[in-house]
């Protein structure tokens, strides 16, 4: 009897050894590094200073830029993908090769972002790239995508559009195909028009999918860093600093102060939830008031 | 039989790959060639040491490094450091002083540590009195240029008619802004290039030591050295004599203003790196750039070398030498190995073939002074100015923090968003007094 009980715990003891070690143990230390001076450039010796790494934050400027420039990639780049992934997703249903499209969209997502950090860097190339060779032929001047400060942030904001309106598209379109085809058809015998029959059917089927996409990739956006590492190094300046890329150089790359990037860390966690919570909390606002359908 | 001689076989590998010491060695992809190569002949003189080389890019191996040594894991033996981050990594390396006492044997024949260029093995082998490593790459920067076009006479004759004076190479950064001028086409309609010089002022580490040719050039001028006294290898130009911050002061504005006036000759210089500025002259588009030891062989190869002209850069150089050091959290045995690795890769011997065969810029005095290598390479004579006049970045374990927070505001004052003030430079060195905890 008491050997049965035993079992299940057996059973789940790998998964849990595995979830305490890699996820609870690491999110743990760094809370607890986020209240004490860490800093191993100086040693491994720790010293508890209560809440000084966070009050550090709000005088660090770098830390405000960072700030500043995400938020602009999330109010720029994320909107944008969940337009272009949902238009698109609409637009190539039903067109002819639309396997063909649908494959060939998915690429910028399937591409390592360390590589198609170094593409862009060669297509945003000043004298020899392919960008400002394609602007010359409409007559516009070279651009300094890198090394302007308002072009480095376009820039990086395109490279994230590229890379994950597919994303977006790739869980429309999912959902687009799980729509009944009978609603769509009793609608069009009503006399709906595609505009309709998207407003009325498809649209409010498919907003807990997009819901979930915005989520996503609100919290994906504020992870932004690869791209960042691979063209900008966060200049011109501080210009394209995204809050992780900061993370990352305060904590490794040029600091090693672990207690000091944990606490931009723990900041960082806090606004993801926060975020996602208003959207949550927006999505309920609207039913209560009537404007959307019931929570799925 | 057949049975027999594969199980002796076998055997032998067996006892080849477990009986041999395993060492890997980290370092960086401007090393990885030269260690591959030499790696493969040490392990023909010692079969009984396995070398493993592994490159990595700058922006990873400083922080592996940091990370492994902080934590003692030993995962690796030996490895190339960066001079500037010899005061951070110094406490995990081994003390080559005393292992050479110990181990005196064990040394090459032909190793001779008097040999090595003094400057450079106090700067990128010492630390604090120590010996932690041992000169192998000696890079520096120089100036190239277009030797066909600085001696076209046609050329000559139209800058002669526009500046009143020959077409000389430059010495100074003021005669650079001038040739860069006649080489740039808004400014020169007939200039062969489209720019006259390519630039790298980028957000990245480039912009930290890309400053010091031009502040180099005011802060080590008699006046500068007067005001700020002369620098030390520890801390570098940056600093003052008595080691404050010393790019606060009038050699440092004009350090940033010199930049500022080349900017509108070179293609963009704020968006522009170590690859970019290397294709810009490769492709012919500009006429000047300065730039590491390295990129010789691609201008060599590409453009070719009755086309390319080097000499010492104008105003001053930097240092950029990698040394290598064995890790101090390891066995005995396996630091042993790592010795007489390192010991071989820099003998005078290996000095010579890195250069030749690899263009990897020599540490010892006797490479410099060989025919052979004087015959081959049009690098020396400038490399030997160059050598006792460069400036150097601070080694101090602080360097990489001073580093970032310094590129982020010369890059807003380039960029035009923070005005080339000294109340700008004065609140950047109170952040680096922050940092210094001074």
């Amino acid at each position: 009897m008491k050997n049965k009980r035993l079992v299940p715990w057996l059973m789940v003891l790998p998964v849990l050894v595995l979830f305490l070690s890699m996820t609870i143990y690491p999110f743990a230390f760094m809370i607890w590094s986020s209240f004490r001076q860490y800093d191993l450039s100086k040693g491994a010796e720790t010293r508890f200073i209560g809440l000084a790494n966070y009050f550090q934050i709000f005088s660090d400027s770098t830390a405000i830029e960072s700030f500043k420039f995400t938020a602009k990639l999330l109010a720029v780049a994320v909107p944008t993908e969940l337009l272009l992934g949902i238009g698109i997703a609409f637009l190539i249903r039903g067109v002819r090769g639309e396997k063909i499209i649908r494959s060939s969209l998915l690429v910028p997502m399937m591409v390592p972002a360390a590589v198609s950090g170094v593409a862009w860097k060669m297509l945003y190339n000043y004298a020899f790239g392919p960008v400002n060779w394609f602007l010359s032929l409409f007559g516009i001047s070279k651009i300094s995508w890198l090394g302007d400060m308002n072009y480095a942030q376009l820039g990086i904001i395109l490279i994230d559009v590229w890379q994950w309106t597919p994303f977006v598209f790739l869980m429309i379109y999912a959902g687009l195909q799980s729509v009944p085809q009978d609603l769509i058809d009793a609608a069009r015998v009503d006399g709906a028009d595609w505009g309709r029959v998207f407003l009325h059917v498809e649209f409010p089927l498919l907003r807990p999918l997009i819901l979930v996409a915005l989520v996503l990739r609100i919290i994906d956006c504020l992870k932004t860093f690869d791209i960042v590492f691979m063209t900008t190094w966060g200049g011109p300046g501080a210009a394209t600093h995204t809050y992780s890329f900061y993370v990352y150089k305060v904590g490794i790359s040029f600091g090693w102060n672990i207690g000091y990037a944990s606490a931009l860390s723990v900041l960082l966690l806090l606004v993801s939830m926060l975020l996602v919570n208003i959207v949550f909390r927006l999505v309920r606002m609207r039913q209560q008031l009537g404007f959307g359908g019931e929570e799925r | 039989m057949v049975r027999k001689f594969l199980a002796i076989v076998l055997v032998l590998l067996v006892v080849a790959v477990f009986g041999a010491v395993k060492i890997s060695v980290l370092c960086s992809p401007d090393n990885a060639d030269a260690l591959k190569w030499l790696a493969g002949e040490f392990m023909k003189q010692n079969p009984d040491i396995q070398v493993e080389i592994v490159p990595l890019s700058w922006e990873v191996l400083y922080p592996k490094l940091l990370q492994d040594l902080r934590s003692q894991a030993g995962s690796f033996e030996a490895f190339t450091y960066d001079v500037m981050t010899t005061g951070a990594v110094s406490f995990g390396l081994e003390d080559l002083g005393e292992f050479m006492k110990k181990y005196a044997s064990l040394l090459p024949a032909d190793f001779d540590i008097d040999d090595f260029i003094p400057q450079v093995l106090e700067e990128s082998g010492k630390w604090q009195g120590k010996l932690i490593g041992l000169p192998f790459y000696n890079n520096t920067m120089l100036f190239y240029y277009r030797r066909d076009l600085f001696e076209d006479p046609k050329l000559k004759q139209a800058f002669k008619e526009k500046y009143g004076r020959e077409l000389t190479l430059p010495v100074t950064w003021e005669e650079v802004k001038e040739i860069a001028e006649f080489f740039t086409k808004k400014f020169n309609k007939n200039s062969p290039t489209e720019y006259g010089i390519a630039l790298m002022f980028p957000r990245t580490h480039t912009l930290f030591y890309m400053y010091l040719l031009f502040f180099g050039e005011y802060r080590n001028a008699p006046l500068g050295i007067m005001k700020h006294g002369a620098a030390d290898l520890e801390y570098g130009e940056y600093f003052t004599a008595d080691h404050k911050p010393a790019f606060n002061s009038e050699e440092g504005l004009k350090a940033l203003e010199m930049m500022k006036k080349l900017m509108p000759y070179s293609p963009d210089p704020l968006g522009s790196d170590y690859g970019e500025t290397i294709e810009y002259f490769n492709q012919g588009l500009v006429a000047m750039v300065p730039q590491w030891t390295g990129p010789y062989l691609i201008f060599k190869s590409t453009i070719g070398t009755d086309k390319v002209g080097i000499i010492p850069m104008p105003g001053r150089s930097v240092s950029g030498q990698w040394a290598l050091a064995i890790n101090k959290f390891i066995p005995e045995d396996k630091k042993v190995a790592a010795f007489k690795f390192i010991t071989f890769a820099t003998s005078k011997w290996a000095d010579k073939q890195k250069f030749l065969r690899f263009a990897v810029a020599p540490a010892r005095m006797s490479t410099l002074k060989d025919p052979e290598v004087r015959a081959a390479d049009p690098r020396v004579p400038a490399l030997e100015v160059t050598y006792v006049s460069q400036t150097h970045r601070p080694r101090i374990p602080e360097e990489p923090r001073l580093e970032d927070i310094t590129v982020e505001t010369f890059s807003k004052i380039l960029a035009g968003t923070l005005p080339l003030s000294m109340d700008t430079l004065n609140d950047l060195a109170k952040k680096w007094q922050e940092v210094l905890g001074k």
